[in-house]
């Protein structure tokens, strides 16, 4: 008799002989019974349309779940899709350095996010980064400016002559091609030029020109000439007194026969071209001629 | 039709056709499984709801095994079997003009058979019954049961010979 005669038999697979053969056995009239009436067995009542319209409910219910749902998902998304940017944007935006640049005969007053006061002469450049300034005082500087520090952490000036380090004080830091100079007018002002570190006492001075340091002339005002629309000079080359009109005014200079090396002494005005070009002309003993917004200095023979 | 149905149970018509087609015998399985009217029910309407919320991911070929897979793992483990009441055919018990003797041991036989059902292995109870009440092939029940055809031939075999050796009182 094959494997699992039994279920073959119901499934009429036996073949002739072994049927013979189970039909003979003692077994087969219980079997016989067992399988007539288990065929007359019936599982409990199942109701298929009530179960139908209970699942046809159930789907109502959360069909209408699923449209409060969805644009509710849909809605997140969006939402934090712009979140993401606003957030993303925020940190990218806050992370940039702020710049400040002045042009040719302009100044301007930048307040930082300390309250500490800059005021940037013509022609210069700011950068700092308002995201961590409370812990990081950091300027970088081009040019001239002046400043009031509130009190507080180290302020430091970054140029690309020197560094200045302070604590609460009020100073100048004027850095121009081959001329740097920084003037303490209140507090203590720590001055890193070429790994050296020089302090300087309110009212004290630190000139380089042309990689000569010129210490300690004393300024004698409050706070720069710059700031009263002057510009003041003491024994500095003509070069950079030019340079400083041609910045302050807006005119652009150029020279015959003369000695760009000559000291001089003295201010012009920033708001006045006119008298300011007899301020410089005058004491050196040299002509100009103002043409438009070109200016020649020449030698008087 | 044919083209129409296949990418679509979400389809209130074809849905109903699948439910119509296979719901009694997820009902029975799970009853025959764990004698449980209740539980039979809940299977029913869980493994077609999920059957509609996944109307989209299956095809209708795919319907039949898929309410099967999850009224079968609806209660994996979870539930003890209770006893498995099935009720009788009327036709046996009227349609017969025997005498008061041979109806008494005809019900007493009956009893014998439940009982010896009752104390089958739930797997071969189920085989035994899905082909006997439900009159399906073995091929069938081996997808619902996820087993061999073979698997399911052995069953059967068991469940006739245990049945049988209960109620002769061997």
């Amino acid at each position: 008799m094959q494997e699992n005669h039994l279920a073959k038999w119901l499934n009429n697979e036996l073949s002739e002989a072994e049927l013979a053969e189970f039909k003979n056995s003692d077994e087969y009239a219980s079997y016989v019974r067992i399988v007539t009436a288990s065929e007359n067995l019936r599982a409990p009542d199942f109701n298929e349309a009530e179960a139908l319209a209970a699942i046809k409910n159930k789907q109502l219910l959360e069909q209408t779940k699923v449209v409060q749902l969805n644009p509710f998902k849909r809605f997140m998304k969006v939402a934090a899709v712009i979140v993401v940017l606003i957030a993303g944007s925020y940190f990218f935006f806050n992370s940039l350095d702020a710049t400040i640049t002045t042009q040719y005969a302009e100044t301007k007053e930048i307040v930082l996010p300390d309250n500490s006061e800059v005021i940037l002469n013509a022609d210069s450049e700011l950068t700092y980064n308002k995201n961590n300034w409370d812990s990081n005082r950091n300027l970088n500087l081009k040019g001239e400016a002046f400043f009031k520090v509130a009190k507080g952490e180290k302020f430091t000036v970054a140029t690309s002559l020197g560094t200045v380090a302070v604590l609460g004080t009020q100073f100048n830091v004027e850095n121009r091609e081959d001329f740097f100079e920084v003037t303490c007018y209140e507090g203590l002002v720590s001055v890193l030029y070429n790994n050296k570190e020089v302090k300087l006492p309110a009212g004290a001075s630190f000139v380089v020109i042309n990689g000569a340091i010129n210490k300690a002339q004393k300024p004698d005002a409050l706070v720069p000439s710059w700031l009263n629309a002057e510009s003041s000079f003491k024994s500095v080359p003509l070069k950079y007194v030019f340079d400083e009109f041609q910045r302050q005014h807006n005119i652009m200079v150029s020279t015959e026969n003369i000695d760009m090396n000559q000291l001089y002494t003295g201010s012009f005005s920033n708001s006045d071209a006119k008298l300011a070009l007899q301020s410089i002309s005058a004491p050196s003993q040299i002509k100009f001629k103002l043409e438009g917004a070109k200016v020649l200095f020449y030698a008087e023979n | 039709m044919k083209t129409e149905n296949k990418h679509n149970i979400c389809n209130e018509k074809v849905f109903s056709d699948i439910f119509t087609a296979h719901s009694k015998t997820v009902f029975n399985y799970i009853y025959y499984k764990f004698g449980n009217e209740e539980k039979a029910h809940d299977a029913v309407q869980e493994a077609f709801v999920k059957l509609w919320e996944n109307c989209i991911k299956v095809s209708p070929e795919k319907a039949k095994s898929f309410v099967y897979t999850v009224a079968n793992n609806l209660y994996l483990n979870v539930i003890k079997a209770e006893k498995v009441r099935l009720k009788y055919a009327d036709k046996t018990l009227k349609s017969t003009n025997e005498n008061p003797e041979f109806l008494l041991e005809e019900n007493e036989f009956k009893e014998k058979l439940e009982k010896a059902l009752q104390d089958l292995p739930e797997n071969q109870r189920t085989t035994f019954l899905l082909n006997r009440i439900d009159g399906k092939k073995y091929k069938e029940i081996a997808e619902m049961e996820e087993v061999s055809v073979k698997a399911i031939e052995k069953r059967m075999h068991l469940a006739l010979k245990s049945l049988r050796e209960k109620i002769d009182g061997i």
